[in-house]
């Protein structure tokens, strides 16, 4: 018999979750990675915790395969060896109050690299983060109908990710630039994301301002340098998803999610003057499935994020194609 | 009870925190202050192919060797053709050689550390648009000499004046590359 929809919603009711909210939100939105491991580490992504459920852990695992580059002037070129990046992702979720919640994510690193030359493989935690959110609902927003203008009002959360320098970055004791699995520097970024969910349909939308902190450096990629500030660019994401969610006999769901992501950080200032050949933007796009048991406590994701590899989609950065396993356990 | 729950929460979140930040910060976020680069070293002689399959002697284009191809300032730059190293060639293509183009003789040495062979740096230097000897030698250091003797890395830049002296040695720094051409150059 096919589930109505009065019944998915008394179902809904009874194990309290507010739709999307309850997946990874994804990489490249929250904590979006500096990509190849040629040119900086992994991290891991920010977790939100459902409304209600107390607490969540999450384990996930990525394969990042780099795909080319563009240049300064938005023109594509292809990368012609074997450069890949795997991480497998920790993360914790954690309740405070009805409204507010925190979460720790950290990384581990493997970079594998083959060159004409030969490979060069390394790897090493990479930076973890620690975030704070805060829910700016009270009741669980989602709906089947539209009644009322209350039944428009969105989930909105609004947070802060701290992103601890937890990594091997290209200022630490190093041997090769492939040993790279960090940034070096810490990052306060905040975070505004937009949920709303008239089943099945679902819509997001989120943007996060970065700001990483100077700190002081007197060496790099291996080579001790004069003593010097530094200090990375300010970091600038939004994002935009649409999912369609389907319900099975079981009360199982299985959401497909496509989402667009910008990301762009501005150039790098030594002793306060700006490096002008630093700095970057990218543009990127995912795909994601969920699927959430009927209780909605275990929730298993594939993600697949591509960096188009056309000219304009980016610029000083690289090009890559990262596919993603995970599985969610919420504690309720 | 709530605010002994709310207190409680907070207590976690603190020791996530903490916890997360002792995990094995293994970056000295204070580095001494002290220089302890390795400039105003003496520069050790190298012969490298170059992709047109030539030999590249450093001396040779240093008063304190051979000087057959005299040069004011030779600077080498190590690229793996990534962004961060496109992005660095770029700038001095466009900005720092136009710049000093008028000031003495200065070698533009691209070391491709990684091709392998000298067939694979010609083809990447094509790819990459650096391939013309006008601009810039590209070197191709199949054995590792140049990349052992200066620690090269992606994007790592050394000045080196003609009587042999490294007047820069770093990750590329534009201000820093202008400042030591403009004091070094006639």
């Amino acid at each position: 018999m096919k589930p109505n929809k009065k019944a998915i919603a008394r179902h809904f009711r009874a194990v309290l979750i507010t739709g999307t909210a309850l997946y990874l939100i994804p990489v490249d939105y929250i904590s979006p990675v500096q990509a190849a491991s040629c040119c900086g580490g992994g991290s891991a992504s920010s977790l939100v915790l459902p409304k209600f459920s107390k607490a969540m852990i999450d384990i996930s695992m990525d394969y990042e395969h780099y795909t080319g580059s563009w240049d300064g002037n938005g023109s594509w070129s292809a990368e012609p060896r074997d450069l890949n990046q795997y991480r497998i992702n920790m993360g914790y979720a954690h309740r405070l109050t009805p409204n507010w919640q925190a979460s720790v994510t950290l990384p581990y690193v493997f970079n594998q690299n083959e060159y004409s030359s030969g490979e060069r493989n390394t790897n090493g935690i990479g930076d973890g983060t620690a975030s704070i959110w805060y829910e700016a609902f009270d009741k669980i927003s989602c709906v089947w109908d539209v009644n009322s203008w209350e039944d428009l009002m969105p989930a909105i959360y609004m947070g802060g990710t701290l992103t601890v320098p937890t990594g091997i970055s290209p200022y630490d004791d190093i041997v090769k630039d492939a040993d790279i699995t960090g940034r070096g520097v810490y990052r306060l970024d905040a975070s505004i994301l937009i949920d709303k969910t008239i089943y099945p349909w679902n819509m997001s939308i989120g943007a996060s301002y970065g700001k990483h902190l100077e700190r002081p450096v007197n060496r790099e990629l291996g080579v001790y340098v004069p003593p010097r500030h530094k200090q990375l660019g300010d970091r600038f994401n939004s994002n935009i998803s649409f999912g369609y969610t389907y319900f099975t006999d079981e009360m199982e769901s299985i959401t497909g999610t496509v989402a667009y992501a910008v990301l762009r950080e501005d150039e790098t200032k030594i002793d306060g003057a700006i490096d002008t050949t630093s700095g970057f933007r990218k543009e990127s796009v995912s795909a994601t499935l969920a699927w959430a048991t009927e209780n909605r406590d275990w929730v298993y994701k594939l993600t697949y994020s591509h960096t188009p590899s056309r000219d304009s989609w980016g610029e000083d950065f690289a090009t890559t194609d990262v596919i993603t396993v995970g599985v969610s356990h919420v504690l309720r | 009870m709530f605010y002994v729950k709310t207190i409680q929460n907070f207590l976690l979140l603190v020791i996530f925190t903490f916890t997360l930040s002792a995990c094995d910060i293994e970056d000295d976020l204070h580095p001494s202050s002290n220089d302890q680069s390795t400039q105003n070293i003496i520069a050790d002689d190298f012969t490298v192919k170059d992709i047109y399959n030539n030999d590249f002697v450093l001396y040779d284009h240093l008063t304190i060797g051979a000087n057959t191809s005299p040069a004011d300032v030779v600077v080498l730059y190590f690229t793996m053709y990534c962004p961060i190293c496109t992005a660095d060639t770029a700038h001095i293509f466009n900005t720092v050689m136009p710049q000093f183009s008028t000031r003495g003789t200065v070698a533009y040495v691209l070391v491709d550390y990684l091709s392998g062979s000298v067939s694979t740096a010609y083809d990447y230097a094509v790819a990459n648009g650096v391939s013309n000897p006008d601009f810039f030698t590209v070197l191709a250091d199949i054995d590792n000499i140049v990349e052992n003797q200066f620690n090269g890395a992606m994007g790592i830049t050394v000045v080196i004046a003609s009587d042999g002296t490294v007047l820069m040695h770093e990750e590329y720094n534009s201000n820093n590359l202008f400042d030591t051409l403009d004091q070094y150059l006639p």
